[in-house]
């Protein structure tokens, strides 16, 4: 049982303090923290180099972590029995060219521990659910990206996994095969199975994940759901005409910025004051009057005393950030306005030692 | 089991797809066939219908069964399936594991249930199935052309398949390390065809300073004959001389130089044979020191030569091998006297040569089994002991 605040949730992964150092102390991962319920659609997101991939394969055993605190399915991290549980789809995956999807299927299914009549089962449902059924005796070889993705999940389902983690699963598929996958998330979801996203595909994650976390420099930056997340960003846009002189006065007497000479307009994105409305946050982007609120009463007086001053209101509308603002926001250093260099950075120093690892071989 | 049967059945059908397992199995039918297109008749031997007097070479003295089972063990064996169908064995399997720890493919292996160590044994293991098929198919073909040609059952030749899997396993192990290190399966083959190369290199030198050895054995063999034969002539001169009262010293009272006393002095043959027998137990003993170095050496390396060589010491017998030997051929033409009619041992260098290679082989074929297939076994057990713990401990 894992903890979300005060309440007790089950948790499908609960990890603490992940690190990860290479050789050559590079430092990958710096301590990441992560939650996932069960039930859920979790999605991972973050840059190239951010260590996303890195705290996948510690999951999945595929590189042993420096130092790893927690469970997945309820079992330590590392532990090889959990994965008869879990269903993996790695970013560029190669399947044998020699075998057919349903060999595909067949062999992956054996290699989770399922038995040969079980496989057999499960592999007609799963190659028809994937839109795979034609193609079933096809080999790998002569696939499409998209159709070896498909195949791909299939086989990350053959073992009725508690937890699907999919690396990057509409990579290569086209905008059918990404709505089909979407669909596949959804049942698997409404099955009670737990998704673990990992995609550079923000659109596609904001429409599935119940959850998200951003990884930036080997760490959690953010996590929780779209609605919290964005929770801080929502606010009221007005766009009002003031292209004339007279306009562009009124607008400006109508709010107040640091050291701002009478009648000179703010500089655009600075923060300031609507007399009407003193309390809210407010800024100005080209015309735009911008108000760091999700009340609406508190907008009326400001839109009172634009009507007041006879200014043109050409729209006013509630923004919420969208999941690549809230990336942009993550990846990008507020001070210096540039992107912030990959985790995967040289160590200053080296990592404590380990106290957890799955020695590669659990 | 569920996960090894898997990786089992996923081995075949990976060999199953590849063009040059289909290819050697094809060439080991045409040899099979080539084999069983040979046969004898009482006048000699035929080749699918043409026929061949030979003298030696014929049903009368060599019977068919022994014909055949000689060529299996000595030709069929050691030159086909130990060379030929093993260097396409090795092209055909140095990229198994390099290409299963590459990335993309070994993630979702690693993410499977299954430990890493019972999954690159069992990866290794299915490796050999390659050879094991290919060595199967051949001695159940060459059985049943001996069964069918040769009117006699013999399954003491599948004997064949575990020592050639055997031998192919040494060298598959070093394969296997070397495309973990690697990952090309370009550098796993040419590197085990080098470590091959210098094992049969090992084996030569081997062969050749225990022969050396054998035949420095012999040289004190002959040297000691003639120095006994000369010393009986100098002790009778030497008894001629004292009776007449020839002086053997100087007037100083010094005997000659280069002579160590007075036997030597009435048979100066005597001290020629005497530095002879000197000289060829110096070199038996430097060959000796030789010989056991390179047995150390090759005692923590894999004997490849040595474990095909078990195959003919258990499908031969002694009799069969002096049957189709030449040495046997030469003694038994009877051409070289052992003694000058005067009965001085001479120093006949070819028989010398030829009792040497005799006892040189036998050294070889003396050596226990232990030493050979165990020792070996040991170095292949180190070195996919050193390949499991960096599977073990790598990161993919």
């Amino acid at each position: 049982m894992g903890h979300a605040g005060s309440i007790i949730v089950d948790a499908a992964i609960d990890v603490r303090d992940v690190h990860k150092t290479y050789r050559g102390r590079v430092h990958a991962l710096r301590g990441v923290d992560l939650f996932v319920k069960r039930g859920e659609i979790f999605g991972l997101l973050g840059p190239n180099g951010a260590g996303k991939s890195t705290l996948v394969k510690i999951l999945m055993t595929v590189i042993s972590p420096s130092r790893a605190d927690g469970t997945m399915l309820g079992g330590p991290v590392g532990h090889k029995g959990t994965l008869a549980r879990v269903g993996y789809l790695p970013e560029h995956h190669r399947f044998p060219d020699y075998l057919t999807g349903r060999q595909v299927l067949d062999f992956f299914g054996a290699m989770s521990g399922v038995p040969a009549s079980e496989r057999r089962k499960r592999a007609a449902p799963l190659l028809d659910l994937v839109g795979m059924s034609d193609w079933a005796k096809k080999r790998v070889k002569s696939y499409s990206k998209g159709m070896r993705q498909r195949i791909g999940i299939a086989q990350a389902l053959m073992n009725d996994p508690d937890l699907v983690v999919l690396d990057e699963p509409t990579d290569g598929v086209d905008p059918v095969g990404r709505r089909d996958i979407r669909n596949v998330l959804q049942q698997l979801k409404d099955q009670g199975k737990t998704v673990f996203l990992n995609s550079h595909l923000l659109s596609e994650l904001e429409m599935v994940c119940d959850r998200v976390a951003i990884m930036v420099q080997g760490k959690v930056a953010s996590q929780g759901t779209i609605a919290e997340l964005t929770e801080h960003g929502r606010r009221y846009e007005i766009d009002l005409a003031c292209e004339s002189a007279m306009a562009a006065r009124h607008f400006a007497s109508m709010v107040a910025g640091p050291a701002l000479p009478p009648g000179a307009e703010p500089p655009l994105g600075a923060i300031v004051r609507v007399s009407a409305a003193p309390d809210v946050e407010a800024s100005i982007e080209r015309g735009t009057l911008i108000l760091r609120t999700t009340d609406s009463e508190r907008i009326q007086p400001v839109i009172d005393e634009i009507r007041r001053r006879a200014l043109t209101i050409r729209a006013v509308r509630q923004v919420r950030p969208s999941l690549e603002d809230l990336f942009m926001q993550a990846v990008v250093d507020p001070e210096t306005g540039q992107a912030l260099a990959p985790g995967a950075a040289r160590a200053t120093k080296p990592p404590r030692s380990s106290t957890q690892g799955n020695g590669g071989a659990a | 089991m569920i996960q090894t049967w898997a990786l089992l059945v996923d081995a075949y059908r990976e060999l199953n797809s590849r063009k040059l397992f289909w290819i050697t199995m094809l060439l080991s039918l045409l040899v099979v066939l080539v084999f069983g297109a040979f046969g004898l008749n009482p006048s000699g031997y035929s080749f699918l219908w043409f026929k061949f007097d030979h003298d030696f070479l014929n049903s009368r003295i060599i019977p068919p069964t022994k014909f055949y089972k000689f060529v299996f063990a000595s030709i069929g064996i050691p030159v086909w399936l130990s060379w030929v169908a093993s260097i396409l064995a090795l092209i055909s399997t140095a990229g198994i594991i390099p290409d299963f720890v590459s990335g993309g493919a070994i993630e979702l292996s690693l993410s499977k249930p299954i430990g890493r160590v019972r999954l690159f044994l069992t990866k290794y293991f299915s490796g050999l199935l390659f050879v094991a098929l290919q060595v199967g198919a051949f001695t159940v073909a060459c059985m049943l052309v001996i069964g069918i040609r040769g009117k006699s059952w013999e399954f003491d030749l599948l004997l064949a398949i575990p020592v050639v899997l055997c031998f192919y396993s040494y060298l598959f192990a070093a394969c296997a390390l070397i495309g973990i290190l690697t990952r090309s399966a370009i550098a796993a083959l040419l590197l085990t065809l080098l470590f091959w190369i210098f094992l049969f290199a090992l084996n030569t030198v081997d062969q050749i300073f225990v022969f050396q050895r054998e035949n420095a054995a012999q040289r004190i063999v002959s040297s000691e004959r003639a120095e006994k034969y000369h010393l009986r002539i100098a002790e009778n001169q030497l008894k001629a001389l004292k009776e007449v009262g020839t002086p053997l010293t100087d007037a100083d009272g010094r005997l000659p130089s280069g002579i160590t006393d007075e036997l030597e002095a009435a048979n100066p043959l005597l001290a020629s044979t005497r530095k002879n027998l000197e000289e060829a137990r110096e070199s038996q003993k430097m060959w000796v020191r030789w010989t056991r170095v390179v047995a150390g050496v090759k005692t923590v390396l894999p004997k490849t030569q040595e474990t095909i060589g078990l195959l003919e010491r258990y499908l031969l017998t002694e009799e069969d091998r002096n049957l189709l030997s030449r040495q046997e051929q030469y003694k038994a033409t009877g051409t070289v006297e052992s003694e000058a009619e005067d009965g001085e041992p001479q120093d006949d260098d070819f028989r010398r040569t030829q009792i040497a290679a005799e006892e040189a082989d036998k050294a070889f074929r003396e050596r226990p089994v232990w030493w050979v297939v165990g020792t070996s076994l040991g170095f292949e057990a180190a070195v996919l002991g050193i390949a499991c713990l960096i599977f073990a401990r790598r990161d993919f």
